[in-house]
């Protein structure tokens, strides 16, 4: 278990688990966004924007600079890499268990094909 | 009778949305009453759970009403059983929904860990969309489950490869 105890994954999934988190992520893989433009659309608070963009930043999926009276937020899309490879391998799994289902499907579909079809 | 697609866009989809669940999505080129069949009765079901190499899967009940068992054993050279699922039926709605409780344990019985698993079918042009939906006890459970799948993923795949190379083309 290489990766079973990581706590920077820790922090990305903490981070995605959250709607609002990950409607954030969608609208800054758009591009840079100050946070008064993220937080309209999603019809929240600036407050509430900043706590986000906060859970977001410590889990490095975001990250901000200040300019002037604007706080600026961009996606940094590596941690959502590690967070990607680490559930590859579980899709692997089961994915391999549904293609010995896909056959056995295509198998019981011709059986009752070919017994509706006999008279 | 419409025509059924031959190949469709099958990709299993695996999604976290919660510190707590496992989101598992998958299509299959088939009515949903032969998905169901498939997933739920115990001669089919042997024959797409693939066990990890080395391992037999020796028990596979299925009981399917409400309050009926799910209970399925592995053994392998060193121990039988190697390891146990144990369930119970919560709600089962005819080719439609079906949920089930699940305890693994290792032989010794141990509990390794606990979750609640929900299926939906929904079918369209005799293709079926299947929504797995696990929700843990913890998130400590999630993640040992994912870290789990990660030693067992690629045996499973070179065991599948190694069942296609043995069979006569």
């Amino acid at each position: 278990m290489v990766a079973d105890r990581s706590p920077r994954l820790d922090l990305v999934f903490h981070a995605l688990a959250h709607p609002a988190r990950r409607a954030i992520i969608r609208q800054l893989s758009g591009g840079e966004q100050n946070l008064s433009e993220l937080a309209a659309p999603l019809r929240m608070t600036f407050p509430a924007a900043t706590k986000h963009v906060r859970v977001l930043e410590g889990a490095r999926l975001v990250r901000r600079r200040v300019s002037g009276r604007q706080h600026l937020c961009r996606l940094d899309a590596a941690p959502l890499k590690a967070a990607m490879l680490w559930t590859e391998q579980f899709r692997r799994n089961w994915e391999a268990r549904f293609e010995a289902l896909d056959s056995l499907l295509d198998e019981l579909k011709s059986a009752e094909q070919s017994r509706t079809r006999r008279p | 009778m419409n025509p059924t697609p031959t190949t469709s866009p099958k990709d299993l989809q695996v999604s976290t949305p919660t510190d707590t669940t496992i989101v598992l999505t998958r299509t299959f080129n088939a009515p949903r009453r032969l998905v169901w069949e498939a997933m739920f009765t115990p001669d089919r079901m042997r024959r797409w759970m693939l066990p990890p190499p080395g391992w037999t899967l020796t028990i596979c009940e299925c009981k399917l009403r409400v309050g009926g068992a799910l209970e399925l054993a592995w053994k392998s050279e060193d121990a039988d059983p190697v390891m146990t699922l144990r369930g119970v039926f919560t709600e089962v709605v005819l080719y439609e929904r079906a949920v089930h409780t699940e305890t693994m344990a290792l032989g010794s019985g141990q509990t390794i860990g606990s979750l609640l698993e929900k299926h939906e079918f929904a079918e369209k042009g005799g293709v079926t969309a299947m929504c797995i939906t696990q929700t843990y006890d913890s998130k400590e459970a999630r993640d040992g489950a994912i870290a789990s799948g990660m030693e067992q993923g690629m045996e499973a795949g070179y065991q599948q490869l190694d069942a296609m190379l043995a069979e006569p083309a």
